[in-house]
């Protein structure tokens, strides 16, 4: 009896909770959320109120510390609204200020953690440089350690909430020729005049998940104090990544469901009504095949990420595992999202029905996390290892 | 103020719905608060907040607790069960005698409930429920009022071409509509609250209910078939020119669809 598949009556529970403050909360807003491109304050603060950005973090900092498995229920649930407000919901959430939490001291976890629970500061995590990003190992960003702190030069690209970001857990290296194992976490603050910091560089304006604004962050010779080293020692920044990295790659996993189910939901309505020939398209075999083939690896994609979910819970090690089930859940989102397209026939290629943007904010899921490129490689190497 | 609200679990309007046989459904597994009802816990709350007290959330349905969660996550004290498997197959009229067993010897300046549930629509529970206790009700109302120490409400509820406005004793049963309030998105706290509460259980013996009154047995109303809705006729497409298109349009309003 130890296999078991089924979510507790408090999961299905919670899951229906999230679903329902999606539907009222964000569902209505969308379409005006992808076509503005901009970070939807109002939404964010109403939506940081109810608590959700603490799901992760301890009760002391005014967190819930809930654990895997319903933390991947939100994320499943969210995803299906906004992917652009997912995505700034999820750094705040997990990423951006996840090194906080571990490595920061009390009064680092007053004045950023607490806050950045409440939503009512904006964080980050900086790994992306223009070299580099899949590649760790190329970062260029540079530590260099001076009395009383140390002081960070570099540009960071391709950073989620960039543009709005209080606070950034930047990766950098106290020595390019080191590789990954000179590489390190810092905090860094937005640089006001009293205090140094980054500055916003050029904001980029994406294909999908449009209102999560994305840009460079500059770090010209900023001066940051010791405490803000985010580390117990010094080299230990992919293994400090790694923490969080299985985690990463289940969400993204997690928001491709979510894209790839309402992207098909939306496209057998529409093949339901379209006719064609005298029929719904529904009843043609070619069209039936897409839904069957995205059934199949639909719901193969969400039982291993619940899997997975459960292997981290459980404190069981799953990187590889995690890996596979990011690439196998985001491909099939591809083909989802691709077929709906399809189905969609020339409508397809016009704003006023959805299919379009589930397409565009679909793309992204294929970087977020590695390359699906970068983590092929290291997969097929590892299974030819035997 | 003690306040009782009654909730139900519904199917989720996302949920398949078919017909097996005559008389039986088959839902899917998708269930969710009554949305009428969610509007009555609203406004119990809301008084809750205003003249302090207790807000218990109350359902008679054997399988699900979820609405006494979905309750409890939006701010309710408690949450109380009667769970029993001879209620399965109750009609309102057994559901409400069941609540009022419950309630009889109970202390409560109000009881509110859903105008109806959005699954079969009767509507009848609220209103059978204060019958059976002797209380004075109101019916589908969008305003509220209450003089603690009147000990009275004041009530709107619509009317054909208006709204009514009217004063009534406490204790009473008011059936909550749309319009009376927004229900809050309850916070993550009270959802993880809700995730863990201990939800009361009764049976019908410790509410010295025969089984035999309650149940199938009991039904006064029997459904003799479910029927599905029709099926939309597919679109006709007309491909002449103008003006002959219009003329075409005009003729099947009038002798196909008939509105004209």
């Amino acid at each position: 009896m130890a296999l078991d598949f089924t979510f507790t009556e408090e999961q299905e529970f919670f899951r229906q909770t999230i679903r329902d403050t999606v539907n009222r909360m964000i569902m209505p807003r969308v379409k005006e959320l992808d076509e503005k491109e901009e970070f939807p304050w109002d939404l964010w603060r109403e939506f940081a109120a109810l608590g959700y950005l603490g799901l992760r973090h301890e009760e002391k900092y005014g967190g819930m510390g809930t654990d895997t498995i319903t933390q991947m229920i939100f994320y499943e649930e969210l995803a299906r609204g906004s992917c652009g407000f997912f995505m700034s919901v999820t750094m705040q959430i997990l990423m951006g200020t996840y090194f906080i939490g571990r490595f920061g001291n009390e009064e680092i976890k007053q004045r950023i953690l607490v806050p950045a629970i409440k939503g009512e500061k904006i964080g980050t995590i900086c790994f992306t440089e223009d070299q580099s990003g899949s590649d760790l190992a190329g970062t260029r960003t540079l530590a260099t350690k001076v009395d009383g702190g140390w002081r960070i030069n570099g540009r960071k690209q391709w950073i989620t909430n960039g543009p709005i970001a209080d606070f950034a857990t930047v990766m950098a290296t106290v020595d390019p020729k080191l590789g990954l194992k000179g590489l390190n976490f810092f905090l860094v603050e937005r640089k006001t005049k009293d205090r140094d910091g980054f500055v916003s560089g050029q904001r980029l304006h994406k294909l999908g998940s449009r209102c999560s604004v994305t840009g460079e962050l500059v770090f010209d010779n900023v001066f940051i104090p010791d405490e803000n080293f985010l580390g117990e020692e010094i080299g230990k920044g992919v293994q400090y990544a790694g923490e969080i990295l299985n985690e990463v790659r289940v969400m993204t996993g997690m928001s491709a469901l979510a894209i790839a189910k309402e992207a098909m939901e939306d496209a057998r309505q529409y093949a339901n009504n379209r006719i064609a020939f005298g029929n719904p398209i529904s009843k043609y075999q070619l069209i039936r095949e897409k839904f069957a083939k995205f059934w199949a690896w639909y719901e193969a994609a969400r039982t291993f990420l619940y899997k997975c979910a459960w292997m981290i819970q459980n404190n069981i090690p799953c990187t590889n595992e995690c890996m596979l089930a990011k690439y196998h859940a985001t491909e099939m989102c591809m083909y989802a999202v691709e077929e709906a397209m399809r189905i969609y026939g020339g409508n397809a290629f016009c704003t006023e029905y959805p299919v379009q943007r589930y397409w565009r904010d679909a793309k992204f899921l294929l970087y977020g996390g590695g390359t699906h490129e970068v983590l092929c490689d290291y997969l097929g190497r590892v299974y030819c290892k035997g | 103020m003690e306040i009782f609200v009654l909730v139900k679990q519904v199917p989720d309007p996302e949920a398949t719905v078919k017909i097996k046989t005559d008389t039986e459904l088959e839902i899917e597994n998708k269930y969710f608060t009554n949305f009428f009802d969610e509007i009555a816990i609203e406004a119990a709350l809301r008084l809750k907040e205003k003249f302090g007290g207790k807000v218990t959330v109350l359902t008679a349905d054997p399988k699900r607790v979820d609405a006494l969660r979905r309750g409890i996550s939006m701010g309710a004290d408690e949450a109380i069960q009667i769970s029993d498997p001879a209620l399965e197959g109750s009609d309102p009229f057994a559901i409400a005698r069941v609540l009022a067993a419950y309630l009889k010897d109970r202390s409560f300046d109000l009881i509110l409930a859903g105008r109806q549930a959005m699954d079969d629509d009767s509507g009848i529970v609220g209103i059978a429920l204060a019958e059976a206790l002797n209380l004075p009700h109101v019916h589908s109302i969008i305003g509220l009022e209450v003089d603690i120490s009147r000990k009275e409400a004041k009530v709107i509820r619509e009317v054909e071409n208006g709204k009514e406005h009217l004063t009534c004793p406490l204790p009473a049963l008011f059936t909550c509509q749309k319009g009376l309030n927004t229900p809050r998105i309850p916070l993550v706290m009270n959802v993880m609250k809700a995730m863990k509460a201990q939800i009361k259980k009764l049976d019908l013996v410790s509410l010295g209910i025969e089984p035999s009154k309650v149940g199938s047995p009991s039904i006064q109303a029997k459904v003799i078939r479910y029927l599905s809705p029709p099926k939309r006729p597919p679109v006709k497409m007309i491909k002449e020119e103008f003006p002959d298109n219009v003329r075409t349009l005009v003729r099947l309003l009038r002798e196909d669809a008939k509105v004209i």
